[in-house]
């Protein structure tokens, strides 16, 4: 017997919004408390470090290294018309470590990369591609 | 603990896709084993926690019917939720709840049925058991790749193989061919594990523990009405340790182990007065192989970057020097998120009280523990107990 489906539809708040501008124009944007220095990436509005909401927007740099990355095969919901794509986290040299799409067809581990943006995720490739 | 806590009764249904039930029934097959088990009826129970993640299920507040048709309506169910580990943060809230002097009979239930969406949809829903926004909906994840991160990254580091990790589901499915309650009882090799589907790599589908239903439960009491009502053989809680990490996986600066898992355990081995050495049986949340491999390495059974070693000797078998998951595992027996923690303690209470059949481990000092991960490192859970 079939159960009554469950269409669950969303409407997010656009609390980043510099965020996605940034991506758009290919920078990687953290935030920064204006008191303490903490960078938090993903960003946050709120320093929850010194308690203060006194936080800037600043821009990451785009020099980074792999450090673990998977290629995913069976796609969830949402991406079932994508390629496979590789998730790796990437660390750069801000030492702030980010979720990032990689396109080198032969990645390794430690190899170094360039973050980029395709305008939704960050991306991320090597010199072999 | 204010007041000591023993186990005495445990009851576990059958895991697997179960469509002969609905949650109702399924969790009744758990707790009615668990009050034969415990020798008491539902009038003695105080307080029920009730465990369930719920999402893959149509019954979304799944407590209350699933409550009443066990015949404990009136003992309110209280629901709790830690993703993988619920089932360990059920028996959490029971514990803590005789221990406190609260109440002094708690039955704490886990249960899940989560085989009624489709297999895109579950993976949906587990694709965003980390952080919705800088995850998932920025990159697809899906669970079994956020473990595969942690797989590459041993790799890489320590020199593990994919060998190594078939090498876990080699070993959870021969002992889930003794467990008439596993989702899966056939027996695989390594060359399986290895040519079997990449789902992403480098986890591939005989690395992973299977889509489940199940229900799992067990009643706790204090030590006043243990030895009020002398009940026979009680396996008593000696220490527990929880903990917590990001749930942006690529801020946890590390990808061998899980940081949550290790301050869970030293909090529990250091409650408990004991150390790694001391424990003689475990079960281990293995809901990839790759975590099988970090949980021997994060409870310090050995040293970092061994634990494929540590498999590859055979310590972790039947009778070796810490037997691990001798019921097969989530890998094996199968992986119904509330229920699993319950799980555990069901499969340790057995092993203790020697009532384990073909899959009996030998003890000497009768200590043993369960480690229960919830999400990848977002909760952690360690159970020592002892009988």
């Amino acid at each position: 017997m079939e159960g009554i489906p469950l269409f669950m539809k969303y409407e997010l708040p656009d609390v980043y919004k510099e965020f996605w501008d940034g991506l758009k124009k290919g920078e990687i944007l953290g935030t920064k408390c204006k008191k303490c220095g903490k960078i938090y990436f993903p960003p946050q509005k709120d320093c929850t470090n010194c308690m203060t909401t006194d936080l800037e927007w600043v821009k990451l740099s785009k020099e980074g290294t792999i450090m673990t990355y998977s290629i995913v095969k069976q796609k969830p919901q949402g991406f079932e018309n994508f390629q496979d794509y590789i998730i790796a986290i990437v660390r750069n040299s801000d030492d702030v470590d980010l979720m990032c799409w990689l396109l080198d067809k032969n990645p390794r581990v430690n190899e170094k990369v360039k973050l980029t943006s395709d305008g939704k995720r960050i991306l991320c490739e090597g010199e072999q591609k | 603990m204010n007041r000591k806590v023993a186990i005495v009764g445990v009851g576990s249904s059958k895991f697997g896709k179960r469509n002969d039930v609905t949650i109702r029934e399924l969790t009744w097959e758990a707790v009615k084993e668990a009050l034969e088990d415990a020798n008491i009826t539902q009038k003695d129970i105080q307080l029920t926690i009730f465990g369930s993640t719920a999402y893959r299920g149509t019954e979304i507040y799944p407590a209350p019917p699933a409550s009443e048709y066990s015949g404990l309506t009136g003992k309110t169910p209280l629901r709790v939720e830690a993703a993988c580990a619920t089932g360990s943060a059920a028996a959490f809230s029971a514990i803590n709840a005789i221990a406190s002097g609260m109440t002094d009979i708690v039955l704490a239930i886990g249960a899940d049925k989560m085989t009624e969406v489709d297999t895109s949809t579950s993976l949906a829903i587990g694709g965003r058991g980390g952080n919705y926004l800088w995850e998932y909906h920025m990159y697809g994840t899906t669970f079994p790749t956020y473990y595969a991160l942690y797989a590459t990254r041993h790799m890489a580091v320590y020199g593990t193989k994919e060998e190594d990790m078939a090498l876990v589901a080699v070993k959870a499915h021969k002992y889930a061919s003794y467990n008439e309650k596993a989702h899966f009882r056939n027996r695989i090799t390594v060359e399986d594990v290895l040519k079997s589907r990449v789902i992403s790599w480098p986890i591939k589908l005989l690395d992973s523990s299977p889509i489940s239903d199940g229900a799992s439960a067990a009643v706790f009491m204090s030590e006043e009405k243990v030895k009020e009502w002398k009940i026979e053989d009680p396996i008593w809680v000696k220490g527990i340790g929880y903990s917590s990490d990001t749930s942006y996986i690529a801020a946890r600066k590390e990808w061998t182990g899980l940081n949550a898992a290790r301050e869970a355990g030293a909090m529990a081995y250091k409650m408990s007065k004991t150390s790694p050495q001391d424990i003689e049986y475990a079960t281990v949340h293995d809901c990839f192989t790759i975590a099988e491999i970090m949980a021997y390495e994060d409870l310090g059974f050995v040293e970092k970057g061994k634990g494929a070693e540590l498999l590859r000797e055979g310590q972790t078998e039947k009778d070796g020097r810490i037997a691990v998951n001798l019921f097969g595992g989530l890998k094996a027996k199968g992986h119904p998120l509330g229920a699993s923690g319950l799980a555990m303690i069901y499969e340790v209470t057995k092993q203790l009280r020697e009532e384990a059949g073909p899959v009996q481990h030998s003890f000497k000092k009768y200590i043993a523990l369960t480690h229960n991960v919830g999400g990848t490192g977002h909760y952690a859970f360690v159970t020592i107990l002892e009988r």
